[in-house]
């Protein structure tokens, strides 16, 4: 009974000691100095001879090793060198995911998704969209990612037109496809075709989180549209551009300024364009 | 033929009762149980996560009963000087590592039936679980993948033989039983390389090369019986690349065994 009695204590000390020598470990290991090579991949051509037969479940483990170091990147802790290393990190790792398996969807629908948060990264997630879209042949939704992107993010109509057709071509492809790359053809209502655009991703979005991130996309784009007829409707019923934003309220077009989504205010640019201080993304370190 | 039979049913026997068949076994199911973990962490692609997980479950698990329990079938036999009761019998060399390796070969096609079931039960959970994220899944492809493991585990398993006929020791055979597992996963991919080095940028000697082009005609090219990317998209396979495959492991493995027999059959014994 008494040796029972001892046991258990000694169990129950060590337990706790392990505990909390596990909290303070961690703690002190998350503070220990990160190298700043610490974004280093290995290629995708090394990566495959070292996965021998299991070149799919490495791509998946290097997906999901992206998915955890995007949430580094979330955590927006780090330096501006640092975050800007974490998001190459988390593009390195989507790309010998897609180097190892090809046809894998989710590191090409993660990328469009998530990283374009960061607009600078545009051009590179089109390069792996590209290698996604030469393997997935039968996929409408890489070419129709592409085409958005060159639309919305890089102003290339041109592009996004080409890669409009090749997707609208693909089995299954939404009519709008067609729709949009002959809308495209003839330019104009870019407000108008970028809400058409993100409706079509919205249709096929099943993760929830990349679906909030859309739809605040996509209510931002409406309530700029909303502005911009309002200001049209104001050219024409004084001939001439409105000072700013708040004229159109003191003149009895629109009743207040819809809210920005993004936490940002609208306004009316120089050129004429409705913009928004928060330009359409969150603040750094949220994205 | 008929002194290979009881060699065969004794050495499936003996690799059933190895208990490092349970550890292995434990270990697959552990594998096909995370499997509806991992696959919780994917956004679109479930059923290919799913099957990714389930047949590199397969092969890990055969590739350590090839290791750990097929190399110590004709090993054990040598080590604790068993043999000599056995080739005291009449029966050549050369039919008791034909035995033993039929043997072998039943041990492997029955736990990769098993493992396979497995398999098909853990992502036929995860489809159960997640039915709108298996747009492109066919049972067909998974099928065929599980039987070219077990090609490829026959095969491995006839070149550990190989090795066993003139290796000192069961350790030194499991060296390059591994050895052969790497070279002849990676070599294809790598006399690629070495025969476009400008593709990636680096420069290589003309011996390097003829060095690969040799590994490649000498080792099996495993990574051609490896099909479980086709088989978790759900990609077309041609009956002819399948029939090639076939004839392909057959032959090499009766190669292997063959000169395993000859090797054998000149070994002296202490």
């Amino acid at each position: 009974m008494k040796r029972t009695f001892l046991f258990l204590v000694v169990v129950a000390a060590l337990g706790y000691g392990h505990v909390y020598s596990l909290a303070n470990v961690s703690r002190a290991h998350s503070d220990l100095p990160v190298p700043l090579d610490q974004g280093y991949v290995l290629p995708g051509n090394m990566l495959r001879v070292f996965a021998v037969e299991y070149r799919g479940i490495v791509a998946d483990l290097c997906f999901l090793k992206g998915l955890v170091a995007y949430g580094r990147t979330l955590e927006g802790v780090s330096s501006d060198r640092s975050i800007e290393l974490e998001w190459q990190r988390v593009y390195n790792l989507l790309d010998v995911a897609t180097d190892l398996d090809p046809y894998f969807f989710d590191p090409y629908y993660f990328a469009n998704s998530a990283l374009a948060r960061n607009p600078s990264m545009v051009p590179i997630i089109n390069d792996l969209l590209v290698k996604g879209m030469d393997a997935r042949d039968w996929d409408w939704m890489i070419p129709f990612y592409l085409g958005f992107n060159y639309f919305y993010y890089l102003n290339d109509d041109y592009s996004a037109v080409q890669y409009l057709m090749v997707g609208a071509k693909r089995p299954g492809a939404l009519s709008l496809l067609a729709t949009l790359a002959s809308r495209l053809a003839y330019r104009g209502h870019r407000t108008e075709n970028a809400i058409l655009f993100l409706r079509g991703i919205i249709v096929k979005t099943k993760d929830k989180q990349t679906l909030e991130l859309y739809k605040t996309r996509l209510e931002a784009l409406e309530q700029i549209l909303y502005l911009e007829r309002a200001v049209a409707y104001f050219r024409q019923k004084h001939e001439r551009e409105p000072m700013d934003l708040n004229e159109l309220i003191l003149l009895g077009v629109i009743p207040k300024l819809p809210d920005d989504p993004y936490g940002g205010e609208f306004f009316l640019a120089e050129d004429g364009l409705i913009k928004s201080t928060s330009d359409l993304t969150y603040k750094k370190g949220k994205y | 033929m008929k002194s290979l039979v009881p060699l065969m049913v004794i050495t499936f026997k003996e690799g059933i009762r190895n208990r490092a068949i349970f550890g292995i076994f434990l270990l697959a199911l552990s594998l096909f149980a995370a499997n509806f973990l991992i696959c919780g962490m994917i956004m679109q692609e479930v059923g290919k996560v799913a099957v990714d997980v389930a047949l590199s479950a397969v092969s890990f698990s055969g590739l350590l009963l090839v290791l750990f329990v097929g190399i110590n079938l004709l090993a054990k036999d040598l080590d604790r000087r068993t043999i000599y009761m056995v080739l005291a019998r009449p029966i050549s060399r050369a039919q008791y590592i034909w035995g033993k390796f039929l043997g072998m070969a039943l041990l492997i096609i029955v736990s990769v039936s098993f493992l396979g079931g497995g398999a098909l039960l853990s992502i036929a959970s995860v489809k159960w679980a997640y039915p709108s994220y298996f747009s492109r899944f066919a049972w067909g492809g998974i099928l065929w993948a599980l039987a070219l493991i077990a090609l490829m585990l026959i095969l491995l398993s006839a070149l550990s033989f190989l090795f066993a006929s003139f290796a000192s020791s069961s350790f030194v055979t499991l060296i390059l039983t591994v050895i052969s597992y790497f070279i002849g996963h990676g070599v294809a991919a790598i006399k690629v390389l070495v025969e476009a080095p400008q593709t990636v940028g680096i420069e290589v000697s003309a011996t390097t090369v003829r060095l690969v082009e040799t590994a490649y005609y000498l080792f099996p090219n495993l990574s051609v019986f490896d099909i479980k990317i086709q088989a978790a998209h759900n990609l077309p396979l041609s009956l002819m690349y399948m029939f090639w495959i076939v004839v392909y492991g057959i032959i090499y493995s009766g190669l292997a065994v063959t000169v395993a027999g000859f090797i054998f059959s000149r070994r002296e014994f202490p």
